[in-house]
């Protein structure tokens, strides 16, 4: 899965060789116009590289970046009226102040999602446009605010100079987005979008890492903003409309999610579609270039066996229709907007991970956030049985302790009144009839419910009204009944996120790789690895989570629960869907777990499981717990039997 | 009924099933055994039209159902109770059973009495019953199964694909699940059903395949299975 250095090799010369072209570039064209145009196309990058953080990893959608990006205008517009302040402090200042509106712009999306917060981000962006109109006293309204180029060490740049400015800032941009989408922060947003509950429960706060995510995407947007508005030398209101913050979307969804180069190509879209439709040969030749490609794309999908010639009929039919109208408009201002729009809708529909998307899945080229390996230097390895750490002693034998629990969901008591006092190193088995209480008591205990009444102790301290991550971190991991994997992610990825609590670096040691993140990275790489060893799915590391089958989903969920470092671990089902040869599998895992002084809640029907490894044995009936014991004293007792295990039939018959 | 030849799957670039063929034969239980990653699911997903086969042919009576969508196949009879709980959260019991015999209100299937079927449902299933207007979504984890596997009997389809129907239950259901896919083999239900209790599936089927590493390594009639030493010591095993 690690690329190969050839490969590595190709990317930097691939890299340095774009590095040389952008520089040369203004004197290769020796236009301004196109230099400007080609300096519109990296500041509106910088924007989707932000942007791209919170739609295509958290999951969110954003229609505020107009707004964030009109604010990060300003503040330098503004600081260079009223106070001429040099670029130094005007780029900062913007990032600043961007960052502090997009934590304001989080807010929402903590509540909401989906079109409501859709809706709520669009008010933030139509406010933020509509203060910036009427604070005259600040803005100078609709007047706008003109912007000379900017003085660095005191030589005022000319165009070109400026050009390369934004340049590095583009590839600063570019290499800091990289760089903390591929560190444990990265993996954090992901694991938001694949499943919030499960994020909460490895010690991921969802709440905070959205906000982070917001925070870093705008103060692209304000950085971007602020270039901006020494490009264009003035700033008017109207600019960061709602027109700019749909092109800012429709650029990711266009360019294709998750991916820089799908930034950069949408970037380049949004800003140079208009010109373009401007001008009618222009577009009569793009048009027929654009037909040859999907035809040859369609007919490259087709020769893999990728798809079928009725997938591709459409797309190629409508690129050579296309093509066909360009030759026969004389005129293209009529045609404009609808041409636009056509294009949009088409890629939009046919193209749903957009070009870069499309382009990958035509050449079987997968990206590298796709297989998620991590590159190729670790430098330490952890033995499989290093990989899970031993819990801590304590001189009370009792790690956790519920006192009459009561969860009541309108009329309906869950549990009612249920003591449970589980020992450590102990593994405690949870049975009872379905619908008895049983996901509700793990729920509880991780503090994804709050319980209506009751105490409960774990380590002495309490857990009620705690966060689910803080409890996660204190030390209950869990696994859920109806797996919530990341499911874009990887295996390996997946584990990593359980290991998110053993990093301490910050957003500096991450953008500027220091030997402290260089060192927390390989560690827990080489750890995630240990432990997918622990559970038999070290083969399977670069594996999306999602394409594992039931069973090994399962075993993932134990293998991330463990990278907690828990002191308790709740698994709930394990065995459910296994076959007789998984289960045993299973059954030495766990008592693998055991051995390092994890104490375990376990959630089972399998009864040939709960008889074999539970040392006690609590049984739930309708919220109430109806018998508590060793495993062969609930196994004859006759409430038990009565309510779950149906006679000696069901138990001996199916196993 | 069903006919499986040569079936290649799998999901991107990874194929999970190199060349199955199989038969379920009408009014017959057929089970599909293997250890986990074997491809049951797969099988069954390609079937449904849920995930398109690289190769190879399914026919569903005479009807050629390679590659196409989900809601054409299940109108021409195929319905499916998928693995883990699939159940239209939002809605109630009796809505989710309603939808079940959506193909039948469109005419896309014979009517029949579509409400004396709910009543059977419910009467398979007496914890539906009692739960009739509850929303599903806050049924319990086996209650939802149960639910699943209703409303694919509410299709009235030709065949049931029934995958790991006992998932999760409690072991006094997982014998109920049991007695209802006898009774609706008595009643001539023709069913394909894979089930993590291999031994108890070969109790209630007629016929049998093991599946090892998306390959059919063997397969029988139901009782000869079960008596076969190879396949009772890697998958019927006494743990």
């Amino acid at each position: 899965m690690n690329r190969s250095p050839i490969a590595a090799n190709a990317w930097r010369s691939l890299a340095v060789l774009g590095v040389v072209a952008l520089a040369l570039f203004p004197f290769a064209v020796g236009n301004s116009y196109y230099t400007h145009l080609v300096e519109t196309i990296l500041i509106y990058a910088i924007v989707l590289f932000g942007l791209d953080i919170v739609v295509g990893y958290t999951g969110q959608v954003s229609l505020g970046h107009a707004g964030l990006f009109g604010i990060g205008a300003y503040t330098a517009g503004v600081l260079v009226l009223k106070l001429s302040a040099p670029i130094w402090v005007a780029l900062p200042a913007a990032i600043a102040v961007s960052a502090l509106f997009g934590a304001l712009l989080a807010l929402p999306a903590l509540r909401v999602t989906g079109p409501y917060l859709a809706m709520v981000t669009l008010a933030f962006g139509t406010i933020i446009q509509i203060l910036i109109n009427e604070m005259t006293f600040l803005t100078e309204g609709p007047m706008g605010i003109k912007v000379s180029k900017p003085e660095l060490f005191g030589h005022r740049l000319d165009e070109t100079e400026f050009f390369w400015l934004v340049g590095v800032m583009l590839i600063a941009s570019l290499v800091f987005v990289h760089r903390v989408l591929r560190s444990q922060l990265g993996r954090a947003f992901e694991a938001l979008r694949g499943s919030p509950v499960a994020a909460d429960c490895m010690g991921v706060s969802v709440y905070r890492y959205k906000v982070y995510a917001f925070v870093i995407s705008a103060g692209l947007a304000g950085l971007a903003g602020a270039l901006y508005a020494y490009s264009e030398q003035y700033i008017s209101p109207n600019t960061y409309n709602f027109e700019l913050t749909v092109m800012f979307l429709l650029a990711i969804i266009m360019g294709g999610r998750k991916t820089r180069t799908g930034a950069i190509l949408g970037a380049a879209i949004i800003v140079m579609l208009p010109k373009l439709l401007d001008d009618i040969d222009l577009f009569r030749w793009v048009s027929v270039a654009f037909a040859v490609l999907a035809t040859i794309g369609a007919a490259a999908l087709l020769a893999r066996g990728k798809s079928t010639l009725k997938n591709v009929a459409i797309p190629v039919a409508g690129s050579i229709a296309l093509a066909a109208l360009s030759f026969t408009l004389t005129t293209m201002a009529d045609w404009r907007l609808s041409i636009f729009g056509l294009i949009t809708l088409f890629v939009v529909y046919f193209l749903q991970d957009g070009i870069v998307g499309f382009v990958r899945g035509a050449l079987s080229v997968e990206g590298r956030a796709r297989t998620g390996a991590e590159p190729a230097r670790e430098v330490e390895v952890v033995a499989p049985q290093e990989a899970v750490v031993r819990a801590q002693g304590a001189a009370t034998p009792q790690l956790l302790a519920a006192d009459k629990v009561l969860m009541q969901f309108g009329g309906l008591k869950a549990l009612n009144e249920v003591d449970l006092r589980v020992k450590r190193g102990t593994i405690h088995g949870l049975i009872g009839p379905n619908g008895s209480g049983k996901s509700t008591m793990m729920n509880v205990l991780t503090g994804i419910y709050v319980p209506t009444a009751g105490s409960i102790e774990f380590e002495g301290r309490s857990v009620v009204g705690r966060s689910s991550s803080d409890i996660a971190l204190s030390g209950i991991a869990r696994t859920f009944q109806n797996v919530q994997l990341f499911g874009e992610m990887t295996a390996l990825q997946n584990v990593m996120v359980g290991l998110h609590h053993t990093y301490r670096s910050h957003l500096l040691d991450i953008a500027l790789h220091t030997a402290r993140y260089r060192r927390e990275r390989d560690q827990s790489t080489a750890r995630a690895r240990a432990l997918l060893e622990v559970v038999g799915l070290a083969e399977l590391a670069g594996e999306q989570a999602r394409n594992l089958p039931y069973g090994k989903q399962r075993l993932l969920e134990i293998a991330r629960a463990l990278a907690l470092d828990p002191q308790l671990l709740l698994l709930d089902e394990p065995a459910a869907g296994l076959t007789a040869p998984d289960i045993k599998e299973l059954i030495a895992i766990i008592q693998k777990i055991r051995a390092q002084g994890i104490t375990v809640i376990l959630i089972e029907h399998h009864m040939d499981v709960v008889m074999s490894i539970c040392d006690m044995v609590t049984v739930l009936d309708f919220g109430q717990k109806i018998a508590e014991g060793v495993p062969s004293a609930v196994q004859s007792n006759p409430k038990v039997i009565e309510a779950y295990l149906g006679g000696d039939v069901a138990v001996e018959a199916l196993a | 009924m069903l006919t499986i030849t040569n079936l290649h799957a799998g999901y991107g670039k990874v194929e999970v099933l190199h060349g199955i063929s199989l038969e379920v034969p009408k009014g017959r239980v057929v089970t599909l055994i293997g250890s986990n990653g074997a491809g049951k699911t797969t099988t069954m997903r390609a079937i449904s039209g849920m995930i398109a086969p690289s190769e190879g042919r399914i026919t569903l009576g005479n009807d050629d159902i390679t590659g196409r969508e989900s809601h054409r196949i299940a109108r021409l009879g195929l319905a499916h109770s998928p693995e883990g709980r699939r159940v239209f959260a939002t809605m109630s019991v009796t809505d989710n059973l309603r939808l079940g015999a959506f193909a039948r209100y469109t005419g896309a299937r014979p009517k029949g009495d579509i409400a004396a079927d709910l009543e059977r449902a419910m009467e398979y299933f007496p914890r539906l019953k009692e739960r009739r207007t509850q929303l599903a979504g806050t049924l319990s984890g086996g209650e939802q199964q149960m639910l699943a596997m209703a409303r694919a009997m509410m299709m009235n389809p030709e065949v049931v694909l029934l995958d790991e129907p006992s998932m999760g239950l409690a072991p006094i259901l997982v014998d109920e699940v049991f007695r209802i896919i006898a009774r609706l083999r008595q009643e001539g239900v023709t069913m394909l059903l894979v089930e993590q209790f291999a031994a108890a599936a070969l109790n209630v089927a007629d016929y049998g395949y093991v599946l090892e590493n998306g390959r059919i390594a063997v397969h029988g009639p139901a009782d000869k299975l079960k008596n076969d030493p190879a396949v009772k010591a890697a998958y019927l095993g006494g743990h």
